[in-house]
């Protein structure tokens, strides 16, 4: 007589739809996008590697000479903070649940013997991973090649890199479990996801008062080490009307929002009925 | 259901002048948008600066202590500008899955099985998107100016601004053109209307962000023609007779878009294709 079955725990379950997904996530399609978007930087440094070693004076900001450190400071706000991270949270966040929908696939994974929830949370867990993975190399190639020019130290700046790669693991989580809760409750996720991160998001830390505690951006700001650059009348003002959290407070609330808005998708997929498009 | 009857039966309807296919596209997909009570909410919401601007004109017409609101042809060129935002949405929210969709379901092969050219299908498509983005630019721009003179009670405004018409004018279509064509080729590189979408998001702002890295290191507005809606900007203040926002020449600009529609057009003659047959 063989032993009664156990149902397969929830994190077991994930680990199994992590596996899964990981590898289309990494040989899809849409790599390519994940390419472009995180060769752009790499390319950029190089081209500002070239013009600093063929140039000897190097680039000025305000008559003095730029360091290699403060231009990785500012690509790492202009490029990644403002840009990358909360572009592959929307794209990756968004399709969690709604790529297996659109495919019509969501079906064989609910009638697996595994909660609903484990599906979601194995599927961001995979995010959390291809991103990190992808973004952090992407990084670093940009810290060894603009640093170094202007006569700047790797070795003295690297602490910070590793403060970067930390601020934009969370970055990339926060924002994932954000805009995977908006793809399981709405329709059309992509829309949603765009207002809140190109529009509410920038809009409301331009303002003073509280409204900016409800923006991700708002904690991320706090954990990046490097100056705000003023490349337009947006970002003076949003230096005019920046409060920055402490480290602890920002850390406690991006943990809140990846853990409650998580915590929503999951019993949203748990609940709701999804009806596949014939 | 099944199929009773294999028989073969003439077609009885009117036969569609050649080259009129394109408005049966354009129709359908322009009443399935207005069909939508999300992108209704969008398209009023899209509205609310031109009422903030009638209200201006209307102090500024009839206060003399808000005389400072007087609308000049700057005015229409800011109002242009705001509707940028809205023309982003509309563009992601109907362009997204025009040509997308249509790969998705296959249905590409059924467009082209009918009397209807590959032409008369991308301009079907570039109808619907060209029709909403015009809704959020060209018309309340023109109706704005069509308010300034009724709450003025005369055409002093615009005889002082003639070119204002078709300033208006040319560089709405041109901005409309310039996006549709490139939210057309995108949506035909993709079956994802999601993928689109970020990918179009990605060709605004990672293109913005990229000059905003150049200009802050450098300290120079010349590399502006990287930025996708820089050389917009650009091309609209030379069509409304404004100082350039960029150091880069105008024409550089205006060569950029162009080569956007170009390429967007390169890329629309190559994805949007029947089923070759081989015999």
């Amino acid at each position: 007589m063989s032993a009664p079955r156990t149902a397969p725990t929830l994190l077991g379950s994930a680990a199994r739809i992590l596996d899964l997904s990981l590898g289309q996530m990494l040989w899809s399609r849409r790599s390519i996008f994940l390419g472009l978007l995180l060769g752009g930087p790499v390319l950029l440094a190089i081209a500002l590697r070239v013009v600093d070693t063929l140039y000897r004076s190097g680039f000025q900001i305000n008559g003095a000479r730029a360091g290699g450190a403060a231009i990785f400071g500012m690509m790492i706000w202009l490029l990644y903070i403002r840009f990358i991270v909360p572009v592959l949270g929307v794209f990756y966040g968004t399709s969690l649940i709604a790529d297996e929908v659109d495919d019509k696939t969501i079906t064989y994974l609910f009638t697996r013997p595994i909660p609903r929830s484990a599906v979601l949370l194995g599927k961001y867990l995979a995010y959390v991973v291809c991103t990190t993975l992808l973004v952090l190399p992407s990084v670093m190639l940009v810290f060894f090649l603009v640093v170094s020019t202007g006569g700047g130290s790797v070795a003295a700046a690297f602490p910070s890199l590793l403060r970067d790669f930390a601020m934009l693991a969370i970055g990339l989580a926060a924002y994932g479990a954000v805009f995977a809760l908006v793809g399981t409750r709405i329709k059309r996720p992509l829309i949603v996801g765009l207002v809140f991160a190109f529009g509410w998001e920038p809009a409301v830390l331009l303002f003073p008062g509280y409204l900016k505690r409800l923006t991700v951006a708002y904690y991320m700001q706090a954990l990046v080490t490097h100056e705000m650059p003023q490349d337009s009348a947006v970002s003076l003002l949003m230096q005019v009307f920046r409060e920055v959290p402490s480290v602890a407070t920002s850390l406690l609330a991006l943990a809140v929002i990846t853990g409650v808005t998580l915590w929503l998708a999951g019993r949203a997929v748990e609940h709701k009925e999804y009806v596949l498009e014939q | 259901m099944p199929i009773h009857d294999q028989g073969y039966r003439r077609y009885g309807g009117s036969k569609a002048p050649l080259g009129q296919g394109w408005t049966v596209i354009a129709r359908a997909g322009i009443r399935s948008m207005f069909a939508k009570r999300a992108f209704l909410g969008l398209l009023l919401l899209a509205w609310f600066p031109f009422f903030v601007r009638a209200v201006q004109f209307y102090a500024a017409a009839n206060l003399p202590q808000a005389a400072m609101l007087a609308p000049s042809a700057d005015t229409f060129r800011q109002f242009l500008d705001q509707q940028a935002t809205f023309v982003f949405f509309v563009t992601v929210y109907v362009g997204a899955g025009l040509i997308a969709n249509d790969r998705r379901a296959n249905a590409l092969q059924i467009y082209l099985s009918k009397p209807l050219t590959r032409v008369e299908y991308v301009f079907g498509k570039l109808a619907i998107l060209a029709t909403f983005l015009l809704l959020v630019t060209w018309v309340p721009a023109i109706v704005l100016l069509v308010v300034q003179m009724s709450f003025a009670g005369n055409f002093t405004f615009l005889r002082n601004n003639l070119f204002l018409f078709p300033a208006i004018t040319v560089f709405t279509f041109v901005e409309v053109l310039l996006v549709a064509m490139t939210m057309l080729a995108l949506s035909s590189l993709s079956n994802s209307s999601r993928y689109v979408g970020i990918l179009y998001a990605g060709v605004i702002f990672f293109s913005s962000a990229i000059y905003g890295v150049l200009y802050a290191v450098t300290r120079s507005t010349q590399f502006s023609w990287i930025s996708f809606p820089a050389n917009l900007e650009q091309i609209g203040n030379v069509i409304f007779r404004q100082p350039l926002r960029y150091e880069t020449p105008w024409p550089v600009s205006l060569f950029m878009i162009v080569l956007g529609i170009a390429l967007s057009g390169v890329i629309l003659e190559r994805r949007v294709r029947g089923v070759e047959v081989v015999a």
